[in-house]
């Protein structure tokens, strides 16, 4: 039986996600797990559920890596929380908790406004397989529920909240700049989020 | 049994920042001493704030892999965590928090095992690196302590503390030792952003021994590297309160 899990493709002997290239990768959560670090670009995948899951691969499946263990190898508590979110238990936190509880470096993410934390959360979340179920979003039961924002996403409302009273000018996006460097002018992200907010206030 | 949650920085813009921790991790997983061996993390996944969701164990031990005693271990851990401090009862749970990896004093001989893996002699002198800060007091006292460690081993001609971001400044190392040869130890958990770029950039090392001035300094990776790590966190998580 064929099934996918986000980007997975999950075969009876084997998981793996298509494309031009076949690779084998050993079947092993240290081996997979060190290969979706990196998306097809080279870059550093610092969010599991990032639509950036390299291609072209695939992993034997076998009693001591079995099909469990790869999906959490790839996207950790994926089947946890679609398991809690089915049988009603998975603890959801709002965005607005989780922004209002961070401190030092973090603690400005809390001035993002409500318009800012929306389009942050469009533009972060849009981009991960995960659905923020702490956001309202439909999620079926085969999808891979998101109870809390991450560290990403309050890393990205931390920049947004300094855009806001001088949203700094845009830039072509650059493919080569770090995924997360939300910092840096040409981020991919970034680009989006200020291009959004741009068109919002034309 | 018990299940052993490893805590860690990680990192949105390095991909080693993790590395030692899974690597510790899969290193406990495999003696077998501990129900299961999770991993978490500030920075990456699973986040400390989901870390335990699908944990059932009725006893946890969370070991923070952090040098300092401080703003992590001291706010960000207990909070995103939800702990109550050093024993947390929650829904049948209990979980307990150790200090850091950084403040156990089998640490010391971690570090002497870098500097003799380096090639450190009686003679030498050893260097503890640690990061330090200008804000937090608390962050240089588990380098001051680990330096008194080492020097008190008596198996150097010298040994003591220096900083990346605090007095006294890794770049004047030269003038606070004597011996001819320095073997600096980053008491770092990882070889990520500092122990392996920005500190070698800084002190103009190529590689791991540079001659500066007709003495010589080796550099060693980052003490959370060294798999003797795995018995430290062991030896913390036996120590947790009961």
């Amino acid at each position: 039986m064929t099934r996918t899990v986000g980007q997975l493709l999950i075969e009876d002997e084997t998981i793996g996600v298509p494309g031009a290239a076949k690779r084998t990768i050993t079947g092993t959560p240290e081996a997979v797990f060190a290969h979706v670090r990196l998306g097809d670009d080279g870059r550093y995948r610092p969010l599991s559920g990032a639509a950036t899951l390299p291609t072209g691969w695939s992993a034997p499946l076998g009693p001591a890596f079995d099909a469990d263990i790869a999906i959490e190898t790839v996207y950790p508590l994926a089947l946890t929380h679609q398991r809690q979110f089915a049988a009603g238990t998975l603890r959801v936190v709002p965005l607005e908790d989780v922004l209002a509880r961070q401190s030092g470096r973090y603690e400005s993410s809390a001035v993002l406004s409500e318009e800012g934390r929306a389009r942050a959360a469009g533009v972060v979340c849009g981009a991960c397989v995960r659905h923020p179920v702490w956001n309202g979003a439909a999620c079926a039961p085969e999808g891979i529920p998101c109870p809390e924002a991450c560290s990403v996403l309050v890393a990205f409302c931390r920049e947004a909240a300094s855009w806001q009273a001088s949203p700094p000018p845009p830039e072509p996006p650059d493919p080569r700049i770090a995924w997360a460097a939300f910092e840096e002018p040409g981020n991919e992200l970034r680009e989006r989020y200020l291009q959004e907010m741009a068109e919002a206030h034309d | 049994m018990t299940t052993l949650a490893l805590v860690g920085h990680g990192s949105h813009l390095n991909a080693n920042s993790s590395a030692p921790v899974h690597a510790h991790a899969a290193t406990l997983r495999r003696r077998g001493r501990f129900e299961d061996v999770l991993t978490g993390f500030w920075k990456e996944e699973p986040s400390l704030s989901r870390m335990l969701d699908g944990c059932t164990s009725a006893d946890v031990v969370v070991v923070p892999v952090f040098i300092s005693n401080g703003y992590f271990t001291k706010t960000v851990i207990p909070r995103e965590m939800r702990l109550d401090g050093p024993l947390t009862q929650r829904d049948g749970q209990r979980i307990r928090y150790t200090g850091p990896v950084g403040a156990d004093e089998s640490l010391a001989g971690v570090i002497i095992e870098r500097a003799l893996e380096a090639g450190a002699r009686p003679e030498d002198a050893i260097a503890v690196l640690g990061h330090g800060t200008r804000r937090e007091s608390e962050s240089e006292k588990n380098v001051y302590a680990m330096a008194k460690r080492v020097r008190a081993s008596g198996r150097f001609a010298e040994a003591g503390a220096v900083f990346l971001d605090q007095e006294p400044g890794m770049l004047d190392m030269l003038e606070v030792f004597r011996a001819g040869t320095v073997v600096v130890v980053p008491l770092f958990v990882a070889d990520g952003w500092h122990a392996g770029q920005t500190i070698p950039a800084d002190l103009s090392l190529e590689g791991a021994e540079t001659r500066k001035g007709g003495r010589i300094v080796r550099y060693t990776p980052a003490v959370g590297t060294h798999p003797s790590l795995a018995a430290v966190i062991e030896r913390l998580a036996g120590s947790a309160a009961e």
